[in-house]
């Protein structure tokens, strides 16, 4: 028989006393848990939105209209400078904002460098069986990553060098179908996907892998646009537009104020509040716990006298009282987290309309280990006093 | 083995001063079997949980073959009681939660044996309660509780059984029967010393203390001593 076992037994005598302490337990966890479960549920529907909201950083030629005056009147502008970006251009643009995102969240590993969608564009205009379009350049990989909303309706998407995507309203009016075969600047194109309705202008153009559109139209060497998605929390975008303004000659950087950026700035600040409250939650329910594990070691008194008497050192006393903390702390964490779990999805709805909670599992881990620590350091105190008893005045105070 | 030197004890302070024990000297030979005897309130209970190291005296020297114990820090104390002294209450001080098995393997469990089942059993059969092993205090009678505390303060083997009225909670046969049970400890050369105020019991003692207003007003070497008795 072990030390363990002996206060396993005694909880099992004194179950009530034992379920009000975890009850102090659970209150505090429960708030915790139902928190995070909720703002996780609230997180990942903005990351969502923020999917939608493509590009936050676009990359245009740096034409500048020098406004010519002469004498107060005015004798119209100038446009200066080129329309195109050298494709060099890009690198440059790329590596600046990879190094201030990384920067930013402090990652030093090569290994795990983020990397932000830096997507090339080069605008043309083409005519397809006889009608004017707006053709696209793009690389394929890179604009996918930015466009997670693009769809293909029918098809695949870009995989090779002479193929063409077609947005749904081009389909349609030039009535193209996959496998149609098409003539762009002199090559031959298959269409090899097209895709859905989007709303926006994709709808009506033609998307051609870059370098096609650079070979076919004579624009090598040369991009329209780049789009960047330098889309999280720390991410510092009009940081990296004034870095690209400054260090990349020939461009202007355009930083797009997002919503979904000071929403999620808001929802951070929100949690922390919660947080906060669920901490004083928390305490309050450590109170509770030093209040029953106080109550508990006056009750107890006679049996501490009792195994002092027959050779128990503090310590060991003490270990009774951690020990049975730490039951407390178990009941309490798994009770906790199945409550707040259950608080979440009872609440999550109402905070975040047409949010669906789910249950976290690794929330699990953390409630018993937060549970374990509250009991137990809620219990330091009742079990030093417990170590000050002394035999004899526990036997004469019966 | 034991010697008690001059010991006093006094609780309270200024107008609430009691003095409990007042200049009490005595001394146990290996072997011996000491009464002490008293009218409530005489010091009976302080002298022993003096003795045993569960209190402090005000004054005076407790010896333990040899060292002084009356002024040990907390943790050597623990060390005596694992072994060298055990004790016999009046109220049992059984565990509740646990079986007359458990209990009896309590000071094995504190001395970190945690093999000590069969010697703990083999205790329980010694003062009787073989068959008993796996009950609760609650479900035993005074008589059964009083032989698990006993095979309890066996269970380490200890050199000096200090029992502070054992018999006191008990009807004439059991209290009797629990008397036996320490008369043949005593035999098998335990030392022993009990406070009891049943004289029928202390007769059969080697040595009577007795105590009054927390001084010894007697003492009464018996030639009957228990031990040669059969």
């Amino acid at each position: 028989m072990k030390l363990h076992r002996i206060v396993v037994k005694d909880v099992m005598r004194r179950k009530r006393r034992v379920l009000y302490a975890v009850l102090g337990v659970v209150i505090g966890i429960m708030t915790v848990i139902s928190i995070l479960t909720v703002a996780l549920a609230g997180q990942s529907r903005i990351y969502q939105q923020l999917e939608d909201y493509g590009a936050n950083l676009i990359v245009i030629p740096a034409v500048s209209q020098l406004n010519l005056e002469l004498g107060g009147l005015g004798l119209g502008a100038l446009t200066v400078g080129q329309n195109y970006i050298p494709e060099d251009r890009v690198a440059q643009v790329r590596k600046i904002t990879d190094d201030m995102i990384n920067h930013a969240l402090g990652v030093e590993d090569e290994q795990l460098r983020y990397a932000a969608p830096v997507s090339p564009k080069l605008y043309v205009s083409g005519e397809v069986r006889g009608t004017s379009v707006m053709v696209v350049g793009i690389d394929p990989e890179q604009e996918r990553s930015i466009k997670t909303w693009w769809r293909i309706q029918e098809g695949e998407y870009l995989d090779g060098t002479d193929q063409a995507l077609v947005g749904a309203l081009a389909a349609e009016l030039l009535d193209l179908r996959t496998g149609d075969r098409i003539v762009l600047g002199g090559f031959d194109m298959t269409i090899a996907g097209i895709l859905h309705e989007t709303g926006s202008d994709d709808d009506y153009q033609v998307f051609v892998p870059i370098k096609m559109a650079q070979v076919a139209f004579d624009r090598e060497g040369v991009v329209s646009s780049v789009d960047v998605r330098a889309l999280c929390i720390a991410c510092p975008v009009e940081d990296i537009a004034d870095e690209i303004n400054l260090m990349v000659p020939g461009v202007r950087a355009l930083a797009v104020k997002q919503i979904a950026m000071t929403e999620m700035g808001m929802m951070d600040r929100i949690n922390r509040f919660m947080l906060a409250l669920a901490g004083i939650t928390l305490a309050v329910g450590m109170f509770g716990v030093v209040n029953t594990m106080t109550t508990s070691v006056h009750e107890r008194i006679r049996d501490i006298g009792i195994m002092r008497a027959v050779g128990a050192s503090r310590g060991q006393i003490a270990r009774t009282f951690i020990y049975e903390a730490i039951i407390v702390g178990i009941l309490g964490g798994i009770l906790g987290y199945v409550a707040g779990t259950l608080l979440a999805y009872a609440i999550g709805p109402m905070i975040f309309q047409g949010v669906a909670v789910s249950y976290v599992p690794r929330y699990l881990a953390l409630s018993l280990v937060l549970a374990i620590l509250v009991a137990v350091a809620a219990t330091l105190y009742p079990a030093f006093r417990a170590t000050r008893i002394r035999v004899a005045d526990s036997f004469r105070s019966l | 083995m034991l010697e008690v030197k001059n010991v006093s004890k006094i609780y309270g302070e200024a107008a609430n001063r009691v003095v409990a024990l007042n200049g009490v000297s005595l001394q146990a030979m290996k072997g011996d079997f000491i009464a002490i005897m008293g009218p409530s309130g005489s010091g009976k209970s302080t002298l022993l949980n003096i003795i045993g190291g569960l209190d402090c005296p005000s004054s005076g020297e407790v010896m333990l073959d040899g060292k002084r114990i009356d002024a040990l820090h907390e943790d050597a104390l623990v060390d005596i009681r694992r072994g060298r002294i055990a004790y016999v209450f009046q109220q049992y001080h059984l565990l509740p939660s646990l079986t007359a098995l458990e209990n009896v393997l309590l000071p094995l469990v504190f001395r970190g044996r945690h093999n000590g089942a069969q010697r703990a059993s083999d205790m329980l059969a010694r003062v009787g309660l073989g068959h008993r092993v796996n009950h609760r205090p609650g479900q035993l009678s005074g008589g059964e509780q009083q032989r698990v505390a006993i095979a309890r303060a066996l269970v380490n083997d200890p050199a000096l059984i200090l029992a502070d009225e054992p018999t006191g909670n008990m009807d004439q046969k059991t209290g009797m029967e629990i008397l036996d049970l320490f008369r043949q400890l005593h035999r098998e050369g335990h030392s022993i010393i009990m406070v009891t105020h049943n004289p029928e019991i202390a007769r059969h003692a080697g040595e009577i203390i007795v105590l009054q207003d927390g001084e010894i007003a007697d003492r009464i070497e018996q030639e009957r001593s228990g031990r040669d008795e059969s």
